[in-house]
């Protein structure tokens, strides 16, 4: 039954794959215009230079085309070179990939650790001033855009700390210029821009954890370990938190694909250097193969990150069957 | 593959930063950018010079050891000097690389590899250029006229016609041949008289032919070498590049100039200019440019020096005086462009939108060049009864609505610029509204950067638009005001044609003589100053901070990226 249900997945992936890239293609295309990637401003370009190297970058052609070369050339392994700085597109996303990886990860991690205990506190205490003051944290963590806490976190733990003489952290970058790179300075960098992003997760997750766990604790099932005379504790975390966070997994699997993609604000706010500022700045200078390469590579992360979240549904939730 | 004899081979360089730079820019609506060469500027932090009056030199006695941090927007992209085309890798390169010449910070040049300025023939077509005694790449392997010849095949030798060099376009246009005569001596024969040979094309940096040239051309493109130099020429050599975050240099000590004093020179890539800003204060960073907007932040830090200087660079709008579009029907009448220029109080852009931070200008040449003249023919001061005269004089009368019409048309039309540039996109608020007082509707609209560029050098359906640009240090200005750059891709997208000015500009390329090209200059100012096709609105100025340990830089408007005589001489007092 599994074995058919991922076949079936399998080629809905390949369709999506496919959507997305070409989608990503026709937006690029659509709003370039007659702009060549980094020859319209040289004065000595005549008609015909311009023409040559619009050829030259596959540019002359219909986008159809381009995609349908592109994906030929994936198939065969080579996601081809940067139109701009002309190095291969695997090299900047491989270069990228770990430090966004670091950031990403930490944050998602960072969420779930601390977003489940909030979430149990606010549902058991339900109605409590805790309760109150944790849904306005959350509300906060929705509401406040990323890139303004980043900045108010630099301006109070960066240059307010330094000024006054106190331990500082470090406000751009995922090491330091000179002999960073060990265990601690990595951390160092990566306190503010983690925190910033699991921010968002924390807020999301702990009324997720919050509500499923309300939902959960009026269960029959739940009444029936009370009236047993199960200790609450036994209840509450054997019973009641293990069936809550079931959907807690579907939520943390659609987040997943953030692991590449989530960081991009974050990653331009701290001058982390990530693959969404790749995609971000490739994007607006309309590098067609870089964009295309990173956001491939997004969406195979994507189309893994929810299978993943499915199966382990259902092998989580024994009441959830492929079909 | 050149299409202009006048215009400088240099406007690839600049062409890809700006959009980097405009692109982190726009996103936080904030500013930041640097132009070391002629081009269209995307940002209103345009400079990346540092102190211009400021060189921290002090009496003290320069000690060895140490590393220096300078921020930056933008991430390298090649090491190859030939390569290369944008500022933030041409700033790396000329940590690493020297080129035959380079720049004082007033633009003037001087020798680097060479051992003197060149000898030029009498009939103005011959270089010839002595290299220093002694010269050694980083690995010790002496550098000789073959790897100068070398370096200039790559860009303009039929032999090499697979390396993408953005240089080959003027290379192979100007140069005839280059030799070397014997090690120490390299002659570059010129296929025709160009003033500005020298200031652009003289200061590439020198690559060692006993790496690179065993490659077949098309291998050099791709070469480890672009990444990870191996061997270099200048005060440093090359340790490591993070990308999207740092590269990392260490001294180089076989540099011709002796030793430098630092130990390490670290280019750090930085998010925007609050970024900036902040790592000054913090220390994170030792040197940085500082975006007008925050100059008060950073004044009252006591570890950061500022200084403020000129900078070749202007902000300008333009009409379109092509006679076949809105714009010619509008503007082909210089009293209409007079008359709004005459509307405009630009002192209070300058005091309001720049904070100050610029000058107000009163010629196309910008007040950094030796050919500028401060006070051409016309002066336009802000006039409102002088420019409704105009208006009058020229049959523009004022319509039942307020707004002048002549024959039925109206003076309606459009201005663009680039979105996310608050500067700009302020002014153009307060050229509508300036302009409205006269009777004119001029209505605002921002497009992003590569659209704004599209339409300047090729689409041109605009009325009017508002953009930056930078100049190098030669004074030639026709890729903006030369009739030949009106053509399709030519950076004179106005469609400013005309005779005298054609005249001007091409008698000053092809004369040698200094003097004589500034008398030239002078006239070609008074002329525009009268037909005022695309007036500047304002020079704008640079602002650099340097943290106080260290010493030894001396900025100047023309000591940008790769044009730091000083590299080796830079020394911190901490030792750290």
């Amino acid at each position: 039954m599994l074995a058919k249900y991922l076949v079936r997945r399998f080629f809905a992936s390949v369709i999506v794959v496919l959507g997305v890239t070409l989608i990503t293609l026709l937006l690029m295309d659509r709003t370039r215009g007659t702009y060549v990637p980094g020859i319209d401003l040289n004065p000595n370009l005549r008609p015909d230079d311009i023409e040559r190297l619009r050829a030259n970058l596959g540019l002359d052609r219909p986008f159809y085309v381009w995609y349908l070369t592109w994906l030929w050339n994936v198939l065969h392994g080579d996601f081809g070179r940067s139109m701009i700085d002309g190095s291969p597109v695997t090299s900047h996303i491989l270069d990228r990939l770990p430090n966004t990886l670091e950031l990403t990860g930490t944050a998602i991690l960072l969420g779930v650790l601390i977003s489940i205990p909030l979430g149990v506190i606010g549902a058991l205490r339900r109605g409590s001033k805790t309760d109150h003051t944790l849904t306005v944290v959350s509300v906060a963590g929705f509401a406040v855009p990323q890139f303004w806490l980043g900045l108010l976190l630099i301006l109070l733990f960066s240059v307010t700390l330094e000024q006054h003489g106190l331990p500082w952290l470090p406000s751009s970058g995922a090491t330091s210029p000179l002999g960073g790179g060990d265990v601690l300075d990595r951390l160092e960098h990566l306190v503010m821009p983690a925190t910033v992003l699991s921010f968002f997760y924390l807020s999301l997750w702990s009324r997720f954890t919050r509500s499923s766990m309300l939902e959960v604790l009026s269960q029959d099932y739940i009444r029936t370990a009370r009236a047993k005379g199960m200790g609450e504790r036994r209840v509450v975390y054997l019973h009641g938190l293990r069936n809550a966070l079931i959907p807690l997994i579907t939520l943390v699997g659609l987040e997943l694909p953030g692991l590449v993609s989530g960081g991009l604000v974050v990653e331009v706010v701290f001058g982390w250097p990530g693959i969404g500022r790749l995609l971000f700045e490739r994007a607006l200078q309309y590098d067609y193969s870089t964009v295309m390469g990173v956001t491939f590579f997004a969406t195979l992360l994507v189309v893994a990150g929810n299978l993943l979240a499915d199966v382990l549904y259902a092998i989580l939730d024994p009441r959830i069957r492929y079909a | 593959m050149s299409r202009d004899g006048d215009a400088d081979d240099k406007g690839f360089e600049q062409f890809e930063r700006f959009l980097e730079h405009w692109s982190r820019r726009d996103f936080l609506k904030r500013t930041g950018g640097a132009a070391a060469y002629m081009a269209f500027l995307a940002g209103g932090l345009e400079f990346l010079e540092a102190c211009g009056g400021g060189s921290t030199q002090t009496s003290q006695t320069p000690k060895k050891g140490g590393h220096v941090i300078e921020g930056n927007f933008t991430d390298i992209r090649t090491l190859n000097s030939m390569l290369s085309s944008d500022t933030a890798s041409n700033q790396v390169i000329g940590l690493m690389f020297d080129g035959l010449l380079n720049y004082k910070k007033n633009g003037d040049l001087v020798p680097a590899l060479a051992s003197d300025l060149p000898k030029t023939s009498s009939d103005g077509l011959t270089y010839t250029f002595k290299l220093r005694d002694n010269l050694k790449f980083s690995d010790g392997h002496p550098l000789t006229a073959d790897d100068v010849v070398f370096t200039y095949q790559l860009a303009y030798d039929p032999k090499y016609k697979d390396v993408a060099s953005p240089r080959r376009g003027d290379l192979s246009k100007y140069i005839a041949s280059v030799t070397a005569q014997d090690p120490k001596t390299v002659v570059i024969q010129t296929t025709q008289v160009f003033a500005p040979f020298l200031a652009n094309h003289a200061l590439y940096g020198i690559l060692p032919k006993h790496v690179l040239g065993d490659l077949d051309p098309k291998a050099v493109n791709t070469a480890d070498f672009n990444t990870a130099p191996s061997v270099t020429n200048g005060a440093f050599k090359f340790v490591k590049w993070e990308k999207g975050q740092q590269v990392t240099l260490a001294r180089n000590d076989n540099y011709w100039n002796g030793p430098a004093y630092l130990d390490s020179y670290v280019y750090k890539v930085l998010p925007d200019s609050v970024a900036v800003t902040n790592q000054l204060k913090t220390g994170e960073i030792d040197i940085g440019p500082v975006d007008p907007g925050q100059f008060d932040a950073i004044k009252t830090a006591t570890n950061v020096v500022t200084s403020e200087f000129p900078v070749p660079t202007f902000t300008f709008y333009a009409y379109n005086l092509d006679p076949a579009k809105l714009g010619g029907q509008l503007f082909g009448d210089k009293a209409v462009r007079q008359a709004l220029l005459y509307a405009l109080n630009r002192q209070q852009i300058v005091t309001a939108i720049f904070f100050g931070h610029g000058s107000v200008a009163n010629s196309v040449e910008p007040p950094t060049s030796w050919a500028y003249k401060d006070k051409p023919q016309v002066l336009y001061s802000f006039d409102k009864a002088k420019a409704e005269s105009l208006l009058d004089g020229a049959g523009w009368a004022k319509g039942a609505d307020g707004i002048r019409a002549k024959g039925g048309q109206k003076l309606k039309f459009e201005m663009i610029t680039n979105a996310g540039n608050k500067q700009r996109e302020s002014m153009l608020t307060v050229m509508q509204q300036s302009w409205k007082d006269i009777g004119v509707d001029a209505t605002p609209k921002l497009i992003q950067f590569p659209q704004l560029v599209s339409q300047i050098v090729s689409i041109r359906t605009f009325d009017v638009f508002l953009v930056g640009f930078n100049w190098g240090a030669d004074p030639d200005v026709s890729p903006l005001y030369h009739s030949r750059n009106a053509a399709p891709g030519g950076f004179n997208g106005a469609d400013f044609k005309n005779d005298q000015a054609d005249t001007l500009l091409d008698q000053a390329l092809n004369t040698l003589d200094r003097s004589k090209r500034k008398d030239l200059y002078g006239q070609f100012q008074d002329l525009m100053s009268d037909q005022e096709p695309s007036p500047v609105i304002l020079f704008n100025s640079g602002i650099y901070g340097v943290n106080t340990r260290v010493q030894g830089t001396d900025f100047g408007p023309f000591n940008q990226f790769a044009q730091r005589p000083w590299n080796a001489k830079v020394w911190v007092t901490d030792g750290k």
